[in-house]
């Protein structure tokens, strides 16, 4: 059932959804699901564009929030918490379902979908692009990443993006009330049960170094703790790789 | 130590400074050896406000050893202001949250700001990335751009100081 108090916009094509959603966020009554069917210009994180292919999933939440920035950041753990219980709706189980720090969602291992939030102002959106039916191009993958599967490549079961969306919004909508009554808690707890190589060996790349370590667990402000050589550090922005 | 040696550190400190200002250079570190046991060793630095921006929260460096009674480790040539705690500056800008600073949206794009830029209340200054959320950094009000104090991919700390607007 879609949730109470949140719009729904459907479109047939867009440049990027999130573009889309901060453009509209101005006019937004309330929290409002944006998706197309089609984005000629997909964005993915630091300017890496996220293909498209047909049939699969795009759409932003756009949302209005006074709370500070390191605040509002942690929906990077509702939206991957929802994603996760949205998909495990959809195919019946949440078996080979796992998440990678912050915000990935893994099927069997592999790359099934992109988060991507963005801030300016009191807006926050928050882009899903979900692989439902189709792998885009090995070559429009970042080498080192990991692989990208499909839904429907893993489970055998094919999912309706609008269908998708009412599932997506259906979920997201409690894990948003538990971070704004209760606080990080409930949501750090619940990640980390569903959270992919806890307790192993992961790097985390910044823009300026690697870090090698033990994943120990996400910090009450979100950040990934790794137990290294040097001690333990606490990282709030990084690429994690499995190796 | 003698005051002649003083002296004559002193002098040797400022004709570095010199060195650097004329040569235009940012950092110069020079060790002199006097004898066992007694050495100086100097590190000059100027802030630049037409090069590359000057990292002000990089992490420590390890302190030069230095022989005991040595003076002065750091100067600045004279005219250069030394940078004082840009956090204090009334124009400073200071990050609310730990993570990792962009100049420009993406790879390759222009970046939101230059020195000397003129900004507009609420135009980006530059994003703070963390837990893959990109927060754009808005100008708390018009002005125009005199320091950015944090480099493209750097981490930063809860208040440390990206911007000085004046």
């Amino acid at each position: 059932m879609w949730p109470d108090g949140y719009g729904r916009i459907l479109l047939d094509g867009v440049d990027s959804t999130n573009a889309e959603a901060l453009r509209r966020a101005g006019d937004l009554a309330g929290p409002a699901w944006i998706c197309a069917h089609r984005q000629s210009a997909g964005r993915g994180r630091r300017g890496r564009a996220w293909a498209m292919p047909e049939g699969n999933f795009a759409a932003s939440l756009a949302l209005r929030t006074a709370e500070p920035p390191e605040r509002r950041a942690l929906r990077s753990f509702v939206a991957a918490l929802a994603l996760f219980d949205a998909v495990a709706e959809a195919v019946g189980s949440d078996r080979g379902l796992a998440l990678k720090w912050p915000n990935d969602v893994l099927l069997n291992g592999g790359k099934m979908a992109g988060i991507l939030l963005e801030g300016q102002g009191e807006v926050l959106v928050i882009g899903l692009g979900v692989n439902l039916v189709a792998v885009p191009d090995a070559a429009a993958l970042e080498t080192g990443a990991v692989a990208a599967v499909s839904i429907l490549g893993e489970t055998g079961v094919r999912v309706g993006a609008e269908d998708f969306l009412d599932r997506l919004a259906a979920a997201y909508a409690p894990w948003e009330t538990r971070l704004v009554t209760y606080g990080f808690e409930p949501v750090r707890q619940a990640w980390l049960a569903r959270a992919a190589r806890l307790g192993e060996r992961i790097v985390a790349r910044t823009a300026r170094e690697t870090h090698e370590g033990t994943f120990e667990t996400v910090d009450a402000s979100g950040a990934l703790v790794l137990k290294t050589a040097k001690g333990r550090e606490s990282i709030a922005a990084a690429d994690i790789f499995f190796g | 130590m003698s005051k002649e040696t003083h002296d004559a550190d002193v002098a040797f400190i400022r004709a570095l400074a010199e060195l650097l200002r004329d040569n235009d250079l940012t950092e110069l570190q020079v060790k002199r050896d006097y004898g066992e046991d007694d050495s100086l060793n100097v590190r000059v630095s100027r802030m630049q406000p037409q090069a590359a921006p000057v990292q002000m929260y990089a992490a420590p460096q390890a302190a030069p050893m230095m022989a005991p009674g040595t003076q002065v480790a750091h100067a600045a040539p004279a005219g250069d202001t030394l940078p004082e705690d840009p956090a204090a500056h009334p124009g400073a800008v200071t990050s609310p949250m730990v993570g990792t600073v962009y100049m420009q949206a993406e790879p390759g794009a222009a970046p939101f700001i230059t020195l000397g830029a003129q900004v507009k209340e609420g135009d980006t200054l530059l994003i703070v990335e963390a837990m893959k959320t990109m927060n754009h950094i808005p100008a708390p009000r018009s002005g125009t751009v005199k320091r950015i104090l944090v480099e493209d991919g750097a981490p930063v700390e809860y208040g440390a100081p990206l911007v000085i607007l004046e």
